[in-house]
């Protein structure tokens, strides 16, 4: 059901802005966003989308425009957000800590002419409007040295009533790039469709209520922020913004969590590990908290017990699912687990179904190992730009000619419990999960190769600490030619965001090879490996 | 003490090519560091200390700036 009866109005849930039109009709005054003493009501970001969206469309912008939101964890990227979508655009978040390289190959990539940002970035948009010519306008800072900018002072005297423009479900929403093998990143596309049955899925799966407060620690590139931005809308709840410096301080993300009340937190393994390392969760007051899910990475059991003992009174849910779909499983704990059991990525939930392939695409039988394919509401549309590549990822089945049932192949190996909950296995290929992140190995060899002095280039993983991994990579150079380590490092920091850098890089005169002359990369991982006295 | 963490994190942890960093530069806010770096920058000030910081002090209040850590060092050395 996709219409909410407010007041004894019904008001219409196609698209994504609809979820705050119906609260910001429904309870004007209710806080929908805060960062840190920054805080916004459902009517306030109503009016200021609005006033965003009249200005686009009022400098040219038409429906299916792509406009950039390069800013950090901050109030405004949610009207950036919400503005843009009502503008009939679709929004693409950059990651202002990326190198400048990337950022400019995503915009050109996705063809962005306008760019969202906040005056406290405007060194770093210079940067980035350096390396790419078409970008025409900049919204945030007041002036900028290479292009032209608009202030949000200017754009918040714009009419804040609704846009006359009808936005469907099916036109395109966001697109949120990833690492891709090829070492350009690939842009996912969601759809107003898929996101919001995401919104609506995740608010049906779970008890949310309008007074919980959520906690969103992920930056907008990074897909786990739907739940703060849509879904916790949706339940007509609070969104608190965790900025940038507390996730690098734990100690002071604990205070956080307790002082703000944060009753439903989503965040990678990781960020609890570190939470739970802090030795802070038995200092403050968590009452509040109800709800923990993690997702992107396997949560080693040990440490999820003992998070569980420290926190006894949430509830605790494994989600999975790669950025192509959002999420599509969800593994609440009953219990708390024994420190050594795989955790299940658990079923799929309401508008999913899967299936498990074998390597000729034909489903295995129940309990055997295979590849995960996903159909579902929340289904990508496919790679910006690239229909080979989507086609390659769908997996078609014809149920008669001109109609199929198009799954995602997700890459990661899979079987079914004997209680019929899915277990991850590993990967089918060379991608990784670093700190919650997707990164392809082959896209960290692919740019190390592309230094001038590279001849061929190894990377791998390798374990960091227990519930860590690092890069390793391992090149050889060209023929009589020499290069410093550093400087290659350097090289690489211009094109790979900062958790996919290789953390250690070692010139060999040779590789190890296998019989068919491939790099023998598990032999590589043993040289390396072994313990050095 | 200060030339050595801003040695460190120039030469090391910085995610933009820096030349200097000032004692009131925001180590935590804008992305020169980012949260692994800011965990060796943790174990370096525990080598060059010679203390071990425990992780109820990793504090936005105790991280900040260099200043900051300068001070926390301080304060751990008198009492």
């Amino acid at each position: 059901m996709l219409i909410l009866i407010i007041n004894q109005v019904p008001i219409l849930l196609y698209n994504l802005q609809h979820i705050i039109e119906s609260v910001a009709i429904s309870l004007p005054d209710r806080v929908a966003f805060s960062c840190l003493k920054k805080v916004i009501t459902y009517q306030e970001l109503d009016h200021q989308a609005n006033q965003l969206a009249h200005f686009l469309l009022n400098n040219g912008h038409s429906k299916g425009d792509r406009i950039g939101i390069f800013m950090p964890r901050c109030l405004e990227s949610v009207i950036a957000v919400y503005g843009i979508l009502k503008s009939g655009a679709a929004y693409v978040p950059l990651d202002p800590f990326a190198p400048t390289h990337r950022t400019a190959a995503i915009m050109e990539d996705c063809n962005i002419k306008t760019l969202v940002t906040i005056p406290n970035l405007k060194n770093r948009t210079e940067g980035v409007l350096k390396e790419t010519s078409q970008v025409q306008l900049i919204i945030g800072p007041e002036t900028i040295s290479n292009g032209t900018s608009i202030a949000w002072e200017t754009i918040h005297e714009e009419n804040y009533s609704k846009p006359l423009l009808e936005i469907l479900e099916s036109d395109l929403a966001f697109i949120l790039y990833t690492s891709g093998s090829t070492g350009a990143p690939k842009g996912i596309m969601h759809t107003h469709y898929s996101a919001l049955s995401l919104a609506k899925i995740v608010a049906d799966t779970f008890d949310f209520h309008e007074d919980d407060i959520f906690g969103n620690p992920a930056p907008l590139h990074f897909d786990p922020s739907t739940f703060g931005y849509f879904v916790a809308p949706l339940v007509r709840a609070k969104t608190v913004i965790i900025p940038e410096a507390y996730l690098k301080m734990p100690a002071s993300l604990s205070v956080l969590i307790a002082q703000e009340k944060i009753s439903v937190w989503y965040s990678v393994p990781l960020m609890l590990i570190q939470l739970l390392k802090s030795n802070t969760l038995t200092k403050h007051d968590f009452s509040h908290l109800r709800w923990i899910f993690f997702a992107g990475e396997v949560f080693t059991p040990k440490h999820l017990k003992a998070l569980m003992e420290t926190l006894p009174q949430a509830r605790y849910c494994n989600l999975y699912g790669p950025a192509e779909l959002i999420l599509c499983t969800y593994y609440p704990l009953e219990e708390i687990p024994e420190a050594h059991i795989n955790i299940p990525i658990g079923k799929t939930w309401a508008n999913t179904e899967f299936k498990i392939l074998n390597s000729q695409g034909e489903e295995v039988a129940h309990g055997e190992e295979g590849e995960l394919a996903i159909r579902s509401a929340t289904l990508m549309q496919g790679y910006w730009n690239n229909p080979e590549m989507t086609k390659k990822c769908f997996y078609q089945v014809n149920i008669a000619q001109g109609y199929q049932h198009t799954y995602y192949k997700t890459g990661d190996l899979v079987k079914l419990n004997e209680s019929n909950e899915l277990l991850f296995l590993g990967r089918n290929d060379r991608q990784i999960k670093l700190r919650g992140y997707r990164v392809e190995l082959d896209e960290v060899e692919n740019i190390l190769s592309q230094h001038p002095l590279v001849e061929e280039a190894a990377v791998i993983a390798l374990k960091d600490t227990e519930e860590t991994q690092k890069l390793q990579a391992s090149i050889l150079l060209k023929h009589g030619k020499s290069l410093q380590v550093d400087a290659l490092q350097e090289f690489c920091s211009q094109f790979l965001p900062s958790y996919a850098l290789p953390e250690s890089i070692t010139i060999m005169k040779d590789f190890p090879r296998t019989s068919s002359g491939k790099i023998d990369r598990r032999q590589i991982a043993n040289l390396i490996d072994q313990p050095q006295t | 003490m200060k030339d050595k963490i801003s040695n460190y994190i120039i030469h090391h942890i910085a995610k933009q090519k820096i030349d200097t960093i000032h004692a009131d530069d925001d180590l935590l806010a804008d992305g020169l560091i980012d949260s692994l770096g800011m965990m060796k920058l943790v174990a370096f000030v525990e080598k060059e200390a010679q203390i071990k910081i425990p992780p109820e002090d990793l504090t936005l209040e105790n991280f900040m700036t260099i200043d900051h850590i300068l001070e926390y060092l301080a304060n751990q050395s008198t009492t």
